[in-house]
């Protein structure tokens, strides 16, 4: 006996057939592999009874010269339902879109917020915010993640030591932290002034104070330079020392530079793939081509697609293909050795603090083995030498 | 004459065979479940069918049901399942 379910779900017409045969009708049907169920009679010379949609044809055929009138009353299940709701198909686009509406607003931005700014930086961060293109309104999985905004936001506004980016449902929250400005001027204790290195004095400024040495004096690391003890020697006065007292000093360095040295370096093509993940599996929506690149790194990055609260198992991914191109540098030794300076020069600049300068270079020694430049430096530069060192008043 | 050795041939084969009745001899299965299904395999055909009365035709005569308030499930070429409340089955022979 058949499934009373997959009849549903085929769909089936009830019938009603008028007349005195009606079991003779019955009795042909059945003859001809026609499944009729349900049958019952409906007053003394008509019966009512179901067939199967797809039989339709079959049982037209079977009962076209039989003396019943036979009439369809209706139609029920799975085609039936599904014509009457494509004829209410307004309600279904109505409910379709809503639920894309809701999907849409879920996956928008709806709020920044930035805390811990000054109203000077938070106009800042919000006019670089805008131009990022995050703005209210703008849909989430298109924008930069969280990561990018934090690394531009800070590279591109001076004025920040630290922003913290955070996502929450539809609201982007901004935790900032400023760069201290520099602290008023503190009240200076009683000090001498002392040298921070050995050098060579080129020249003094001293503002309070009594120097103890001359320009063109050679002093060592820790000798006075500016004495906080002044007036009258029976008598003295001790303050706190202040001023600048610039010395030659001498820094040494080892650069090298190898002739030959191969690079990987992107070469600027590049291709984007956009894919709808859910759960495990990456389904390309666009650029379904292959690269032909040789060489090539993939950067990924996911965005969860939201749903009202909920994070849903769909993700939306793009896969970026850059391709990488191997490239070879070759020096003469003239070049590796200016390279070589220059590079040297770079590091010192590092090193030493940011008003002195760099007066002298020299090659102490230069050597050439295996595919390297090796180069010896010298370099006189000229800096600020006086360090504070506290009179500590005995009693 | 002849029908007469069929028969007793049958008889004879259901016997010593042990094989069941109604594949043998044409007979129809009558299931019953209490008095609200009965469910007939090998008939012959539909003769009558009200809300009260079921006739079927079968190999040697007819099976007549009564009852009230009858409607035939499902019927199939050999098969019917009729559902109501049943209170007589009775065998006519010709």
């Amino acid at each position: 006996m058949k499934n009373q379910w997959t009849n549903f779900l085929a769909g089936y017409i009830r019938v009603k057939a008028d007349g005195i045969g009606t079991e003779r009708v019955i009795n042909k049907l059945i003859k001809q592999n026609i499944y009729i169920w349900n049958v019952k009679r409906a007053g003394s010379h008509s019966i009512l009874f179901n067939i199967q949609l797809k039989e339709m044809h079959k049982f037209r055929n079977a009962v076209r010269n039989s003396d019943c009138k036979l009439s369809f009353l209706e139609g029920r299940g799975g085609p039936f339902l599904f014509k009457r709701l494509l004829k209410n198909s307004g309600f279904l686009a109505g409910f379709l879109a809503f639920v894309v509406l809701i999907f849409l607003l879920s996956n928008m931005v709806w709020g920044i917020e930035i805390r811990g700014a000054k109203p000077e930086t938070e106009h800042l961060i919000r006019k670089e915010l805008d131009k990022m293109g995050v703005e209210k309104g703008k849909i989430q999985f298109l924008l930069d993640d969280a990561d990018d905004i934090q690394r531009k936001l800070t590279n591109n506004i001076s004025a920040l030591t630290w922003i913290g980016v955070e996502l929450k449902g539809t609201t982007f929250h901004f935790q900032v932290v400023e760069k201290k400005q520099p602290d008023e001027q503190v009240k200076l204790s009683p000090r001498n002034l002392v040298a921070g290195k050995k050098a060579v004095i080129s020249k003094m400024f001293v503002v309070k104070g009594q120097s103890v040495v001359a320009v063109h004096d050679y002093v060592k690391k820790g000798q006075m330079l500016v004495s906080g003890t002044i007036g009258n020697p029976d008598k003295p006065k001790i303050v706190a020392a202040d001023g600048e007292v610039w010395g030659e000093t001498w820094y040494k360095s080892q650069v090298e530079v190898p002739l030959i040295t191969n690079f990987s370096v992107f070469n600027g093509r590049e291709s984007v793939k956009h894919y709808i993940k859910i759960a495990k599996f990456s389904i390309p929506v666009w650029n379904f081509k292959k690269p032909d690149y040789k060489n090539f790194e993939t950067e990924l990055s996911e965005r969860p697609l939201k749903f009202l609260k909920w994070e849903l198992p769909i993700h939306y991914k793009t896969a970026t293909h850059r391709e990488k191109e191997d490239v070879t540098r070759k020096y003469s030794v003239k070049e590796a050795v200016s390279k070589a300076r220059e590079m040297g020069k770079k590091d010192l600049m590092k090193l030493i603090p940011e008003d002195s300068k760099i007066v002298g270079e020299k090659i102490l020694h230069q050597t050439t083995d295996s595919g390297k430049v090796k180069l010896s430096l010298h370099y006189q530069v000229i800096e600020n030498i006086a360090v504070g060192q506290p009179i500590i008043q005995g009693d | 004459m002849a029908q007469k050795w069929g028969q007793k041939l049958r008889q004879l084969m259901m016997k010593s065979m042990d094989l069941p009745h109604d594949v043998i001899m044409d007979l129809p299965r009558i299931t019953m479940i209490g008095q609200l299904h009965i469910y007939i395999e090998n008939h012959r055909g539909l003769l009558t069918f009200t809300d009260t009365e079921l006739r079927l035709m079968l190999k040697n005569g007819q099976l007549l049901i009564k009852g009230n308030s009858f409607s035939i499930k499902a019927i199939l070429p050999e098969e019917i399942l009729l559902e109501g409340k049943i209170d007589h089955v009775f065998f006519i022979n010709e």
